[in-house]
């Protein structure tokens, strides 16, 4: 075998992983999302397919494939059926720079690779939000081609919104970056190796604390969710962009919802949260003689942090309620841009005078 | 009385109480307490409805039914109080002599349009006899709205359904209709 086919076979393996892993995420998020907020809400959730509704995700899923799939008349078809796939296309792409696990190479078949990440390459954040502010267009688009005034709307709602708390999302992304001085979100991660107390949040010369909520909020804003859902406000606008849709169609747009949920969960655990480190230095299982499998431990806290973060979301939308408007785009301008941009001048003067 | 709670600090002081409570999210962080005590201490209030279902009250206004007296005839004489008495016109009531009977009479057809019967009991309370009576029935969701026309074999077959014991309930019952409701078989020996 050449090495190039061996590197391609080994990126295929890698890709197939993490898009069986992410899409298994999003099942399970849909069922863990309803049996959150039910639990919260002193209800149940889903019981009725499998014990305790565990197969639920399954029937939707069926449900989805066998409804009728329509398009609208005088809606434009081509945009129409391009609109989900450039939704979810940008929001499955980001995790080809996430590192679900250390950095280390790996020898396979004569060749070095990196097994947790699929590619680490030196951009990795600036590649991220390149390609998740293309989704925008995937939304805008579905609401212009399906026809409908109030599917527009709520595809212009959300494009101004994404568009100014990706904004947000960049510059509160931009002190992290100070403090480790590369793009790379391997790099980054390895730099808060150590113990919680180097985790970006709290790290020495700047805690990157307001940076962290300016990053969770508008993150809660970028993907749409409650209660920045004002994207498909169903009191305003019907169900918003994707009223039109049925069908897979439909589950396109709910699914790229959900992977950006997971991408910005795992864009939050690598940048500010350690990513797969342990909240303490080292890992246990290379403390107890097995360091061949340390690896293990490390993915499993990047989980923990994913799913925690994922668990705030839920833990949100039982919260709140809705924002208006206008008071949306107030505290995205008004609020959340100045903290971000006074979090970049105060990181830079600390960094400046704590590392030379 | 003066029930005033506790009194405000100096301003500038609550000021920078109320600026302190913005920047850290107080309101939102104690919904968001709220919503977790609720998640730890975990107790559903929902019943899941087709394998539970609830107790309901005895005056409960379910479905409406004929009767019958204890051997078996129907009570209804097909008088049309209760379609006079029905504010949206869901009854229809023929009447027709008892054949060989000159004086005794009843309803030879009974139609109700279930589709609009806001189960208001006015017909059950207009019933001189007490032939209609209200059930605990509820679920009477159908497919097509003209199966929600019921005739009157239907209709007793509901009363049969629900009151299969036909049993005196004279402390319910309006003590001007007591004499009617009572059945043949035990019409009390008047006495001497």
């Amino acid at each position: 075998m050449t090495e190039l086919s061996v590197r391609l076979a080994v990126s295929l393996a890698q890709i197939a992983a993490v898009m069986g892993v992410v899409m298994l995420t999003v099942m399970i998020l849909t069922l863990a999302e309803r049996k959150v907020l039910g639990w919260m809400q002193d209800r149940m959730g889903p019981m009725e397919v499998g014990p305790y509704g565990v197969l639920q995700p399954i029937a939707d899923g069926l449900k989805l494939f066998f409804k009728e799939d329509i398009v609208p008349a005088g809606a434009n078809k081509f945009m129409f059926t391009l609109a989900p796939i450039l939704a979810m296309v940008p929001a499955l792409i980001g995790f080809a720079v996430i590192p679900f696990g250390p950095g280390q190479t790996f020898e396979f078949f004569g060749i070095s690779v990196k097994p947790f990440v699929i590619s680490d390459i030196n951009i990795g954040i600036l590649y991220i939000l390149a390609f998740t502010s293309i989704g925008a267009y995937g939304i805008i688009l579905g609401g212009w081609a399906s026809n409908s005034k109030y599917s527009l709307l709520g595809g212009l709602r959300s494009a101004a919104q994404v568009i100014s708390y990706e904004l947000n999302v960049g510059l509160a992304i931009v002190g992290v970056l100070i403090l480790a001085g590369s793009l790379s979100l391997v790099k980054i991660a390895e730099a808060q190796s150590g113990g919680f107390w180097h985790w970006y949040v709290f790290a020495f010369p700047a805690p990157q604390i307001f940076a962290f909520v300016v990053y969770v909020i508008s993150a809660v804003a970028e993907t749409n969710r409650v209660p920045f859902d004002l994207p498909e406000a169903e009191s305003e606008l019907v169900a918003g962009f994707f009223t039109e849709y049925s069908g897979m169609r439909f589950a396109f747009f709910f699914i790229a919802e959900y992977a950006n949920m997971v991408l910005v969960s795992c864009i939050a655990a690598v940048m500010f949260l350690g990513g797969w480190n342990a909240p303490y230095p080292g890992t246990i299982l290379a403390q107890v003689g097995l360091p061949q499998v340390a690896w293990a431990e490390n993915i499993a806290w990047f989980t923990v942090k994913t799913y925690a973060f994922l668990f705030l979301f839920f833990w949100l939308r039982a919260t709140l309620p809705r924002l208006r408007y206008d008071q949306l785009m107030k505290f995205g301008w008004k609020v959340m841009l100045p903290i971000a941009l006074a979090n970049i001048v105060v990181t830079s003067i600390a960094v400046y005078f704590f590392r030379g | 009385m003066s029930t005033a709670p506790t009194q405000p600090g100096p301003k500038r002081h609550s000021r920078l109480v109320e600026w302190l409570k913005t920047i850290v999210f107080y309101e939102i962080l104690v919904g968001m307490k709220a919503t977790m005590s609720h998640l730890l201490r975990y107790r559903p209030i929902t019943v899941q409805y087709p394998h539970e279902k609830r107790a309901l009250p005895d005056n409960y206004r379910g479905m409406l039914a004929l009767l019958r007296y204890d051997d078996g005839t129907e009570k209804c004489v097909g008088c049309d109080l209760c379609e006079a008495a029905c504010p949206s016109r869901v009854i229809r009531v023929v009447s027709a002599e008892v054949p060989g009977e000159p004086t005794k009479r009843y309803s030879k057809e009974y139609y109700m349009d279930m589709t609009r019967c806001l189960f208001c009991g006015m017909c059950v309370e207009a019933c001189p006899v007490d032939a209609l009576g209200m059930t605990q029935e509820f679920e009477w969701a159908v497919y097509d709205k003209r199966q929600l026309y019921l005739n009157k074999q239907q209709l007793l077959a509901i009363g049969d359904r629900s009151f299969p014991v036909r049993e005196k309930r004279l402390e319910l019952q309006h003590r001007n209709v007591a004499f009617f409701n009572v059945s043949f078989s035990h019409v009390p020996q008047k006495p001497n």
